[in-house]
Order: C-alpha cells, then sequence, then structure tokens
C-alpha cells in the first residue's frame, strides 16, 4: 500500500478529470433519481373558484397575532395552503412591514404539536373527549358554579373577543377576569395618566431630535416594536436624530444607541432627576415648574447623581446638554425601569424631563381613543398575575378559565401559582398547543390557530388614526376537532344568557357588530352592510378619524428611592425579553428558536449575560456554567461575556425552560422567570421583573456555547474599518 | 390589488403534492447524447415540430403507471381534435398545467359516452364530490423552478405560433401524448435535456433561472 505515491498535485489532477466526467454525465443522468413516475398523487379541484390558478397565491388581508401590537398582515393562499405572510401596507401600525415573530406565524399555524382535540382529565391524566360532552360537562359546573367563584384568566386582549369574554364574565355574574402579560408597559402607562392625563399617549419618535429611552427597547419589546421600528427609521433619516440609550443590559435597541449608558439598576429615576435639575439650574428648560418640584429636584445635584447612578458627571451634563441643543426631545421608560420597585417614581422622573423641556403637545401627543369602548384593548400586566396568585392562594376560585396565556410557565415560582392551582376544582385551557398551564387544567379546548380564526382587534397603542384590525381566517382548519375562540366563548354565553341565540356562530356574530357599528368609526365604509363588510375583508384594516384633545401636564415633586445594597445576593438579575421567543409564547416556533439573539446571536438555548470584569473575578468564560441563585430558586446556564452589560447584572433572557409546550420548547434552557422574588413595585402593584437580587456562581460544567458568529473581533483582519470615538468626535463633529 | 374577498368556503383543496414512498431500485440506463439524438429524430417524426423551435434532444421509457381511470388522451385529442389547453387550462397562466377539474370533465360527459365504464366511474367520482386521485407522471424536481407559462409564452403567443396546434409545443417535452390512453412519460426531463433545447432556442443559461 506504502508504494502507491500520489503527490497532492496529481490527486487533484486526477481529482480534476473524474470532476468534469461526472459534469458532463450527470446532466442526463435521469431524473428518476429524485422522481418516480406515478408515485405521487395530483388531485384536481371538483369544481375551481373563478380567481384561483394552481400555482398563483391569492393573497388575503388578516391581523398577526404573535404579539399583542396589532399589526396589519396580508397571507400568501396557493392551493387552499398558507404559505407566507407579508405586512398590510394599509395598516397605520405596521404600513406593509413585519417583524420575525408575524413571519413566524405560520410555524405557529401548522405546529406538529398542536392539541387537536379536547381532553378532559381522569385521574392523573388527561384523556380525549368528545365536544358535546366537554361542554355538557362545562355547562354543568357553569351553572353549579357562583359567579364570584368563577375567573378568567387571559393574556392582553381586544376587540369582540375581549366584549364576549366580559360579556360572559357579567353573565355568570363574576367580575374576575385577570388580563396578564410579562412584557407590558403598564407603568409607563400609569405615569402618564396620572401626570399628562392620558394612559396611551402617542409619541412622535419622528419629531424628535433627540431621544433618551430609559430602558425602553422601543425596537424590540415595547408596545408596538413594528410600529416605532418605522417611526425610528423616520428619526434617524433627514436631520439624523440621535438616540441615548439608559438601560442594565443592552437590547436591540441599545445596539442601535448613538450614546449607551449601563446605570446602576434601580437608580435610572435618579439619572432622568439629576439630567433635569442640571437642565433647570442652567435655565435651559422649555417649561417652567413649580417651586415644590424644584426644591426637590435640588436634592439631585450632578455629584449626587453620579454617586448614586455609577455615570459620570461629565455624561450626565452632557445628556442635560443634548437635551436643550436637541429640541425636540423625547423620553421614554420602559421594561428595566418600570420593573423596578421604585419603577413608578423612576417612570415619573423620565416624564417630568418631558414636561420641562417642553415635549407635552410636542412629541408627546393625545393617543387616539377608539370610540366603542368596550372594544378598546385591555393590556395585560403583571399587576393582575400578582391578584391572580392572591386570589389562588386565598381560595376564591373554583372554576378557571386560561385563554392566551400561561401563568403556570411565566408566574415566578414564589407566587406559588402552580401549587395552588389545586385549590380551584375545575381549571379549563382554551389553547392551541399543549402549554404547562394546559397540562394542569381539568379540560382543554383545542383552539383553531389566528390563521384559521376569525377575529377583530384593536391595539392599545393606536397610530395616527383610530384603527381596528380584522383577523380573517387565512385557510381551513387543519383539525375538524378545533373550534374558534369566538365560537367557544358564544356557546359558553348560551348556557346563562338568551341574547345570543341567534348567532349560530362567531363568524355571524363578528359580521354583524362589524356592520352596526355607529357611523363614526366605520366612516371609511360604503355601500350596503354586505358590500361594507367585503370591503373591510378586502382592505383588513378600519382606519377611523383622529381624535386628539389637548394634554395638561400635572407636574409634581418626586423622590427617586434609593437601591440597598445586599451582601448575601450582590448581583442584579434582568430577565431580559427579546423580539423572538417573547415571553417565552414562541419557544415551540422552530424559525423563532433558529433565529439567533441580536445581541449575544446565541441559537436554541439559554444563557447567562456577564460583563467581562465581572466574568474575569469569577473565572468563568464562554460556555462555562454558572448558577444564578436568588432567594426563591436558582437556574444553571451558560456564560455569555459582553461588554454591553452593567457590571453588577446578570441578564437570563426569558423564553426557554418550559417543561411541556411541544417538541421545540420542552427542555430546553432555563426560565429566569421562575426564580424572581416576589417584589412588587410599590406604587402600582406591578410585579417587580427586574428587582430580584441574585448571587453567581462557578459550576465545574462546561459546553461548547452554540451561537451565530464564532467570534466578536475581526481578528485584526480590518474588513470594516473603525475610527474611535475621539478622532471621531473631533473630525465629525459630536458623537 | 394583491387581495381578493374572502368568503368562508372558499377553499375546495387542490392537492397538489404529496407522498413520496420508499424509493425503488433504479433500473432506467444512463443515456449517451449521440444515441438519443438518433432516436429523437427517428421518434418525432410523426408529431411536427414546429419551425421557429430547434426541438430538445433525449428518449425515456416511460413506465406505464396505472390510474384511478384509464384516461384515454388518444380518444380526446386525436379523434376529437380538442385542443391540450383546453383542458389543461393553466398551462399557458401558471407554473403548472393543472389537471382539469371533475366538473370540466362533466361539462361534455353529463351528455357523451354516458354509456361507457370509464364514464361511469368518473360520475360516481361526481357525484361524490370527489377527484380522481391521478398519479402524476411528468414532474421536475422540488428544486427545480419550471413554468409552463413562459415556455408557452415564447413558443405559441409571442411566436405567432397558431394555438390550434399547439401540441406540437407540448410534445416536444410531453412527446405523443395523442397517441396514448394515460400518459407515459418519454422525454427525460433532466437537466441535459433541458439545457440542450436553452441552448438552441436562446434560453436563460444562468443557474439562478431555473434553481432559485
Amino acid at each position: 500500500m506504502n508504494d502507491i505515491k500520489v503527490n497532492r498535485r496529481g490527486f487533484l489532477k486526477a481529482l480534476g478529470w473524474g470532476g468534469a466526467g461526472t459534469a458532463l454525465t450527470a446532466c442526463d443522468l435521469p431524473t428518476t433519481i429524485t422522481l418516480e413516475e406515478g408515485k405521487e398523487e395530483v388531485v384536481a379541484y371538483v369544481v375551481p373558484e373563478e380567481y384561483v390558478i394552481p400555482g398563483i397565491g391569492v393573497w388575503y388581508a388578516s391581523t398577526c397575532t404573535q404579539c399583542d401590537a396589532g399589526c396589519g398582515l396580508h397571507g400568501r393562499v396557493r392551493e387552499g395552503r398558507i404559505l407566507k405572510v407579508e405586512g398590510n401596507p394599509d395598516s397605520l401600525i405596521n404600513n406593509g412591514s413585519t417583524c420575525l415573530m408575524g413571519q413566524a406565524g405560520v410555524q405557529n399555524h401548522y405546529n406538529p404539536d398542536r392539541v387537536t382535540q379536547p381532553m378532559m382529565r381522569k385521574g392523573a391524566g388527561l384523556q380525549p373527549i368528545s365536544w358535546d360532552d366537554a361542554m355538557a360537562e362545562l355547562s354543568k359546573r357553569i351553572k353549579s358554579t357562583s359567579g364570584s367563584k368563577i375567573a378568567w384568566v387571559s393574556g392582553s386582549v381586544s376587540g369582540h373577543q375581549s366584549v364576549l369574554i366580559s360579556e360572559f364574565l357579567s353573565s355568570v355574574g363574576s367580575k374576575n377576569h385577570f388580563a396578564h402579560e410579562t412584557i407590558n408597559s403598564s407603568v409607563w402607562s400609569q405615569v402618564c395618566a396620572d401626570m399628562i392625563g392620558d394612559a396611551e399617549p402617542r409619541l412622535r419618535l419622528d419629531k424628535a431630535q433627540i431621544i433618551v429611552s430609559f430602558g425602553a427597547d422601543f425596537l424590540g419589546t415595547w408596545k408596538s416594536p413594528v410600529h416605532f421600528a418605522g417611526e425610528y427609521a423616520k428619526f434617524r433619516s433627514g436631520q439624523r436624530g440621535m438616540l441615548v440609550q439608559v438601560e442594565p443590559k443592552m437590547t436591540l435597541t441599545g445596539g442601535n444607541a448613538d450614546l449607551w449608558i449601563a446605570a446602576n439598576p434601580g437608580t435610572e429615576g435618579a439619572l432622568a432627576l439629576g439630567v433635569a435639575n442640571f437642565i433647570l439650574d442652567r435655565g435651559w428648560n422649555k417649561e417652567n415648574v413649580p417651586g415644590t418640584v424644584k426644591q426637590a429636584l435640588a436634592a439631585y445635584d450632578v455629584d449626587t447623581v453620579a454617586g448614586l447612578t455609577g455615570v459620570p458627571a461629565t455624561k450626565i451634563q452632557r445628556i442635560a446638554s443634548l437635551f436643550s441643543e436637541r429640541a425636540p426631545s423625547l423620553a421614554i421608560a420602559g421594561a428595566t425601569v418600570e420593573g423596578q420597585a421604585n419603577g413608578y417614581d423612576a417612570a415619573s422622573a423620565v416624564m417630568l424631563l418631558n414636561i420641562i423641556m417642553g415635549n407635552i403637545g410636542n412629541t408627546i401627543e393625545a393617543g387616539n381613543k377608539f370610540p366603542e369602548r368596550a372594544l378598546r384593548a385591555k393590556s395585560g400586566n403583571t399587576g393582575d398575575l400578582v391578584k391572580f396568585a392572591q386570589g389562588l392562594e386565598d381560595k376564591k376560585f373554583d372554576l378557571l378559565f386560561f385563554s392566551n396565556s400561561n401563568p403556570v410557565y411565566t408566574a415566578p415560582d414564589a407566587l406559588r401559582v402552580k401549587e395552588n392551582l389545586s385549590n380551584a376544582s375545575f381549571k379549563v385551557a382554551l389553547t392551541q398547543h399543549p402549554d404547562e398551564t394546559a397540562l394542569a387544567a381539568d379540560l382543554v379546548l383545542p383552539l383553531y390557530s389566528s390563521m384559521e380564526d376569525w377575529g377583530s382587534h384593536v391595539p392599545a397603542y393606536q397610530p395616527e388614526k383610530v384603527s381596528l384590525s380584522i383577523q380573517q381566517p387565512l385557510m381551513e382548519p387543519l383539525y375538524k376537532d378545533t373550534r374558534g375562540f369566538g365560537d367557544v366563548m358564544l356557546s359558553l354565553l348560551k348556557v346563562k344568557s338568551n341574547a345570543y341565540n341567534k348567532f349560530p356562530d362567531y363568524y355571524s356574530y363578528l359580521k354583524t357588530a362589524m356592520v352596526n357599528m355607529p357611523e363614526s368609526v366605520r366612516s371609511g365604509l360604503k355601500g350596503s352592510r354586505d358590500q361594507m363588510w367585503t370591503n373591510l375583508l378586502q382592505n383588513g384594516v378600519l382606519n377611523a378619524g383622529s381624535n386628539t384633545p389637548k394634554l395638561t401636564p400635572k407636574p409634581r415633586a418626586i423622590k427617586a428611592a434609593t437601591v440597598s445594597k445586599n451582601s448575601e445576593y450582590p448581583m442584579h438579575l434582568v430577565p431580559s425579553a427579546r423580539l423572538g421567543l417573547w415571553d417565552g409564547r414562541h419557544a415551540n416556533i422552530p424559525w423563532l428558536q433558529e433565529a439567533p439573539d441580536q445581541i449575544s446571536k446565541v441559537v436554541w438555548g439559554s444563557w447567562a449575560e456577564l460583563h467581562p470584569s465581572t466574568a474575569g473575578k469569577l473565572g468563568v468564560q464562554n460556555g462555562d456554567f454558572i448558577r444564578v441563585s436568588s432567594a426563591s430558586g436558582s437556574i444553571e446556564t451558560q456564560v455569555y461575556v459582553h461588554k454591553g452589560i452593567h457590571p453588577n447584572v446578570v441578564a437570563v433572557p426569558m423564553g426557554q425552560g418550559h417543561s411541556a409546550y411541544g417538541r421545540y420548547a420542552k427542555d430546553r434552557g432555563v426560565n429566569p422567570l421562575k426564580i424572581l422574588d416576589a417584589v412588587s413595585e410599590e406604587k402600582t402593584g406591578e410585579l417587580a421583573l427586574y428587582a430580584t437580587r441574585v448571587k453567581v456562581t462557578k459550576t465545574n460544567k462546561s459546553e461548547v456555547l452554540v451561537k451565530m458568529g464564532g467570534s466578536e473581533t475581526q481578528l485584526g483582519r480590518g474588513f470594516v474599518r473603525t475610527v474611535s470615538a475621539d478622532q471621531f468626535r473631533r473630525t465629525e463633529g459630536e458623537a | 390589488m394583491r387581495f381578493t374577498v374572502h368568503t368562508r368556503n372558499c377553499y375546495l383543496r387542490y392537492c397538489s403534492t404529496i407522498f413520496y414512498k420508499s424509493s425503488r431500485t433504479i433500473s432506467t440506463a444512463i443515456y449517451f447524447a449521440l444515441a438519443s439524438f438518433f432516436i429523437a429524430s427517428y421518434a418525432q417524426a410523426e408529431l411536427p415540430v414546429p419551425s421557429h423551435i430547434v426541438a430538445p434532444v433525449g428518449e425515456h421509457k416511460g413506465e406505464n403507471v396505472p390510474q384511478p381511470i384509464e384516461f384515454p388522451h388518444n380518444t380526446h385529442v386525436k379523434d376529437n381534435k380538442i385542443n391540450c389547453m383546453y383542458c389543461h387550462t393553466y398551462a399557458r397562466r401558471s407554473k403548472v398545467a393543472g389537471i382539469p377539474p371533475t366538473s370540466k370533465c362533466m361539462g361534455c360527459h353529463k351528455m357523451i359516452a354516458t354509456d361507457k365504464p370509464r364514464i361511469q366511474k368518473l360520475t360516481e367520482y361526481w357525484e361524490n364530490g370527489e377527484s380522481p386521485r391521478w398519479k402524476k407522471v411528468h414532474d421536475v424536481p422540488d428544486y427545480v423552478h419550471f413554468t409552463h407559462e413562459k415556455h408557452i409564452r415564447k413558443f405559441v403567443f409571442d411566436a405567432n405560433f397558431p394555438v390550434e396546434d399547439v401540441q406540437q409545443v407540448c410534445g416536444l417535452c410531453h412527446g405523443e401524448i395523442r397517441e396514448m390512453t394515460v400518459a407515459e412519460k418519454t422525454k427525460p426531463l433532466n437537466m441535459g435535456f433541458c439545457q440542450r433545447c436553452h441552448q438552441a432556442n436562446g434560453g436563460p443559461g444562468d443557474c439562478w433561472k431555473c434553481h432559485k
């Protein structure tokens, strides 16, 4: 064997000739390699629809339900199957765009692990049951349970689905509707309501010349990300606006910022007050605030604030001068600020900055409100989760309904939701997927996917006009034993009320309700009622006029509480949210598992982000496992070392760590929400998601951290030329 | 406009796809270009090649594929002179030529030949609201983007070729369908076959035109 000598050149030569020979004949290899005649079936239509041509897609308008922003969609349907979605250009919310979660909606619909038939608990397990038997059992339970013992837990809900839930609860005499969303902006809304008289003002990112965002990841997870991404593009074009982001862990928005600042967690309010004080001191303010407010601010001189926040005094002065130089400005507060125990005060401090800079009525306008109050969004929050958990603990509920909500997964262990579920004798989950809550329920009712169901959506954050979006099915149901949410609601309503007997299904209810809306709402729709309905389905959206009253700012004296030191648990836990897995509801979508995290580029798993200095002190590097322990529990996951995080913070993304929820989600990564302490925001009662203190310890385990992009540097190869910020400032003006 | 009105009952399924069964041993031989040239010239003597087209070269010995109804192409095409695109009506509009919907068959066969067993079987399908589950004979792999519409446009409509003679164009790739009962594959429809025709007739040569 050793006698045969082939040198490299000879080997390549042989390979080259061989390859050419293969290439010449390969084109004429019979296609039976891939296709066998008579093995596939092709079935024609019995009677074709006039406009349907096999091979050519037809687009239908609908609404995205992947988060509660309510973006309009166009879905491409070919041969009766939904293949692709794009944004609806007529929707003022997303103006023809979608995010990756919207694109992945088709995988939510085609998910192989959907619940396909009703199931009822028999002994320890869930057994299949017919719809008739399920509804018979349910109506028996509804009739025999007193109204106050019935509760409904949902996510954010609006439009006619919201109406039906309210109607059902009032038909049985219950007032227990809990709308729970882990990713929300309810503290900010409360601050807006209290300080400018409008809980959901319209934010004119496009008008601003500088945006200072205190923890609001408006390009990723805050309110209406696709809408804000569009407004942000306007803000950056023309005379380029400047973005300053203050947050403990870099988000997608932080990654886009011109100036990224990590203040000590929980001191962002103090930073805002320090900036406000500096502005007032210099007389750069546009509006005057009462003396009491000024006096309270005096405590926040630059040096004190610098000591408190860890942000150098020069930077605080720079933010303040940017505010005055680059009017109009806009300051907003998001999750990492809202989610502290002092979140309300901190967000108020941010709003005070807006008042001082005269932004009210300028970059902060009154938001549009949908004229029909009953259809307006019930935005989910965590305060409702706390109340629900308390009610469960106090054994207040016998009959529980869950829709579009998975509290067994999202609630921190400290709230004891999972344990206390047994306090309710009968739990009903209306769901599309076998999530953790469904598996803990006594009756599981399988729903249509949002691409099979009807609905109407009035998003909480309304764009320049009052907007309602229609959700129409993009294809026939995949599973014959599933039902529409509205259809199930109507059957539930008919148990105790006769008012809905005239509606055989949700479609007829929705159509009747829509075409009978007051003239002011359906102003854009013309013709007979049938024509109006047709137009509505064709457009997918209803954009009525706008109603913008004047806002009156109510500045008040604010004190931002400081964050105490904790020697046992020295670090802060940031359960970071991202556009993708969201609060964990999309962990069963492989496209979104595969889509890398925008900052760390990690796929299909969990990680704990640490600052290089912290990782150095701990002696860990990328891929090493660490234990993150709070007073309420601990999780173990891999380290990802990154400079875009405060040294005293460990960030673990939410979304993974499912114990059920189908093959793509189950047993993958860890869920940081589980180890959160039950700390509440002091003024609003919201769960303070970002106030948990933790300690981090090293373990002996280490594995390769699976992420796209092997290296974070160019390894000296200079693909992208850079200049230092100092040099840029000298040559190109301010940075 | 991209969208259209949706009503609830608007989907009648056109199942175009679907089941691959386990692959079988490939018994077919490899074709050499030279040999196929002679065979091709001989075989195509019957159906004239339109003067503006250089015929693609290649032969294939198709298998006899049993169909739910033994559809006689010869009766329809040769005896009754029905145009290919009367039944395969999507060929000029879409990437697929389309199998005619059952309603189209019944348009004639409510009256014609109702005593024949094959028509009685068809009527049975129709009355049950079903389509026969035909077996696919001509196909290209999923990684090949082939569109009937562009080929018909180039060789028939843009060339002012008489539409009544369209079977001469169809026959370039589908062979002498007019002589068959159920369709058989007589052309290889592989890359060499496509490529030779593209070269001879000025079709695009970029990889991504077909492999997108």
